[in-house]
């Protein structure tokens, strides 16, 4: 058999049915291999890499809590192709996520050489990937796919690349070549794996939260990668402990349960905040202490024990002292802690008094403008269209937002009640996520709505994706927030930079044009009385949409702590000049 | 402006006899913003694994076990950790050539004990010593830098009592 075909072998046995690829000179050979085999495999265009590795990365994410879990496979050629999977792929590294890239290379003969379309894959991916491989005889490409599998979905999910020579992806095996999978098992004495909690640290852990008066629970990407949810909220139920979420641990639990605090961290609600301030216990689920959520270090939970529960043991410890670390999976600790007979219940009424207070502050500040609906330039407010789709579509849909304001505002209005239903670049924050994202994470879910929410910024960054939504006739509903601006960096310019708008107005063009030469239909909507119907019509219409809502540029997120301080220096409210 | 010169660390990692380990521990060492003072790589026991140990300076605990966390999440990695200066041997080999008369050769030979590779006329020898750092930097200083001509050092290595 020929390299590509074990190529192909090998994805076919992980159950990879999407190819998210982009031919070229030294992958040609795999495509034209997947054509031979057409009935195996779909192959998704992205109108550039870049687009691959978000589509991938939507596929992954959005199948992870299905009965058939996916893994995104992009491929792309080598040099300029490979180049472009990078950001994705930096990307899918920070956030954690599992996808495969094949990247074809030069052939094994003139590697580096600065052959035509050469460059140095494994040197440049290896330190912004889980691990990376070079095949370098026919022979080994089946155990590497598999292992390189194995990697990207054990422990800490990541990315993995692999990087193929054209001549070995073009290698006959010798007649004795055999693999049998059923037998096979990854050598990996460096790689530790530790799913299960120890019992010493775990009775610990239980003696802290029994004992607690003030604790918060923290919900992190690590309760949506190891489908944890339910346990979360049964445990949550169960100690009456209240639960804030991260970025990504958004849609692991209704938001609006009433131990919910919702957001925590630089954005993050008064009630979440404020009782990490003033806990006495952190227990903290699959999250890492960035610094968007804990602001200053030296100010942050300052009398408060913290339990970590983290299946990479390098995030132990790294940003937050503990008191007990387990280093264990969370569905894996949840599921023992819930079941031990020592875990007790207080009915906490002082704290939760408290939080409820706190909760009066966020909703009251928000209702001031949700109320109003507009800004007071009569422009829209990015809240108020957030929050009509959060109520039209019952909280129900897929959100998979872009990087800026708007991404602050759909994470703290949408009203989250689907598990994992929430789709966003957190930790590399990568503008121009959203659309390819969405793609992929229509592919994954294909029964339910999937809303693509971007800024005028960053929606330009991969509009070319619509090419793709065309092609495959993909049903993505877009959203553009257009407020003229990078809005996020305008309002730190508002806050931080005395209002000196630098480098961020911005000048779109007519998206309605665009919406038409790709055949998606298109709304406008400048006024309030509209937001609804235009919603609407999106929701119901069969196939891709375009809305563009066109907002107040001064409308700011808040509350919000500014970077480096403390929760303390928490910006509650507007001081309108 | 003095600068405080920090803690010395000896980082001992058990490793997969691979191409690329090397580059991605030596990246993670850059990414922490250390310099590498020395490193030593040896074959190892089982087959395949290789010993590296390596120096850097850094006063914080803290760091250093992050560190060394970092680094065992490579899968490369087997195992990797902090070598105690207490309760741990550092050693070093050098590979001197100077030019010395022989009485002072004879006097720091019963001194150091090294041993002489090789002697050619007008004096000029080359010698081979191991022992702690300063042991050999004493040599060298009892030596005289007007005296040497060449050095060859292989950093250090270590193993736990």
């Amino acid at each position: 058999m020929k390299g590509t075909e074990l190529i192909l072998r090998a994805l076919h046995a992980k159950g990879v049915k999407y190819i998210f690829g982009y031919t070229g000179g030294t992958i040609m050979p795999v495509i034209d291999e997947m054509g031979k085999q057409h009935d195996l495999f779909t192959f998704v265009m992205p109108r550039h890499e870049q687009g691959a590795t978000f589509m991938a990365q939507g596929l992954s994410r959005a199948s992870l809590s299905t009965d058939n879990p996916q893994i995104g496979v992009c491929m792309s050629t080598s040099g300029p192709g490979a180049m472009n999977l990078v950001t994705g792929i930096a990307d899918a590294h920070m956030d954690s996520v599992p996808i495969v890239a094949i990247t074809g290379q030069v052939a094994t003969g003139v590697i580096a050489t600065d052959a035509f379309q050469e460059s140095d894959v494994v040197g440049v991916m290896m330190p912004i990937c889980k691990q990376t491989y070079m095949p370098l005889a026919v022979d080994e490409i089946e155990k590497t796919i598999h292992e390189a599998f194995y990697v990207a979905t054990t422990g800490r999910f990541g990315p993995v690349v692999i990087d193929i020579p054209k001549d070995v992806q073009l290698q006959e095996t010798a007649k004795k070549y055999s693999f049998d999978l059923k037998k096979y098992q990854p050598r990996l004495p460096g790689f530790y794996y530790h799913p299960s909690p120890e019992r010493d640290v775990l009775h610990k852990a239980i003696e802290l939260i029994n004992r607690s008066e003030r604790p918060v629970m923290f919900c992190g990407h690590g309760v949506i990668s190891s489908n944890a949810g339910e346990m979360l909220q049964e445990f949550a139920e169960k100690t009456n402990i209240p639960v804030a979420f991260t970025l990504h641990g958004l849609s692991a639990m209704p938001i609006d349960h009433p131990l919910s605090l919702g957001m925590m961290g630089m954005h993050g609600t008064v009630e979440a905040n404020r009782a990490v301030m003033n806990a006495d216990l952190i227990i903290s689920f699959g999250m890492r202490f960035d610094d968007r959520v804990t602001g200053k270090l030296s100010e942050y939970a300052k009398n408060a024990d913290v339990i970590h529960v983290e299946i990479d043991p390098s995030e132990l410890d790294k940003n937050v002292a503990t008191s007990v670390a387990i280093n264990a999976d969370v569905a894996r600790t949840l599921h023992v802690i819930l079941h031990d007979p020592e875990l007790t219940s207080k009915p906490r009424r002082r704290w939760l008094k408290e939080i409820a207070e706190n909760r009066k502050i966020t909703l009251a500040e928000a209702e001031k403008e949700l109320s109003v609906g507009v800004g007071d330039d009569g422009k829209l407010l990015m809240k108020t269209i957030v929050s009509r789709l959060s109520t039209i579509t019952e909280g129900k849909d897929i959100i998979v937002p872009d990087v800026g304001q708007h991404q602050m505002m759909a994470a703290r209005f949408y009203n989250f009640q689907t598990n994992n239903s929430w789709f966003s670049s957190g930790g590399a924050g990568t503008m121009g996520c959203s659309l390819p994202m969405a793609i992929g994470a229509k592919l994954a879910r294909p029964d339910e709505r999937v809303w693509s929410i971007s800024g005028d910024g960053g929606f330009q960054m991969n509009i070319q994706e619509l090419g793709t939504i065309m092609e495959q006739g993909t049903d993505v509903k877009i959203m553009i927030l257009n407020n003229g601006y990078l809005g996020m960096v305008r309002q730190w310019q508002t806050l931080f930079f005395d209002g000196r708008y630098a480098g961020t107005p911005m000048l779109s063009p007519d998206f309605g044009l665009i919406a038409k030469a790709y055949n998606i239909p298109y709304q406008k909507v400048t006024e309030l009385d509209k937001v609804d119907a235009a919603i609407r019509a999106a929701a119901e219409h069969e196939g891709a949409y375009l809305l563009e809502f066109i907002c107040d540029p001064s409308e700011v997120i808040l509350p919000m702590i500014p970077a480096g301080g403390g929760f303390g220096d928490m910006i509650v409210s507007r001081q309108k000049a | 402006m003095t600068v405080k010169k920090m803690k010395r660390r000896a980082i001992l990692a058990f490793v997969q006899n691979k191409p690329g380990t090397l580059n991605k521990i030596s990246m993670m060492i850059r990414r922490k913003m250390y310099n590498v003072d020395t490193l030593t790589v040896c074959k190892a026991k089982p087959l395949g694994v290789s010993r590296m140990t390596f120096t850097l300076r850094e006063d914080d605990e803290a760091r250093v076990l992050q560190l060394i966390r970092q680094l065992e999440k490579f899968t490369e990695v087997i195992r990797a950790k902090e070598l105690d200066p207490d309760t741990s041997y550092w050693r070093e080999v050098a590979i001197i050539k100077f030019e010395l008369g022989k009485k002072t050769l004879e006097k720091l030979q019963k001194t150091y004990q090294f041993e002489i590779l090789d002697s050619q006329p007008h004096d000029i020898h080359i010698i081979q010593i191991a022992g702690p750092t300063d042991r050999l930097d004493r040599f060298l200083e009892d030596l005289g830098a007007e005296h040497l001509i060449e050095i060859a050092r292989t950093g250090v290595t270590a193993l736990d009592k």
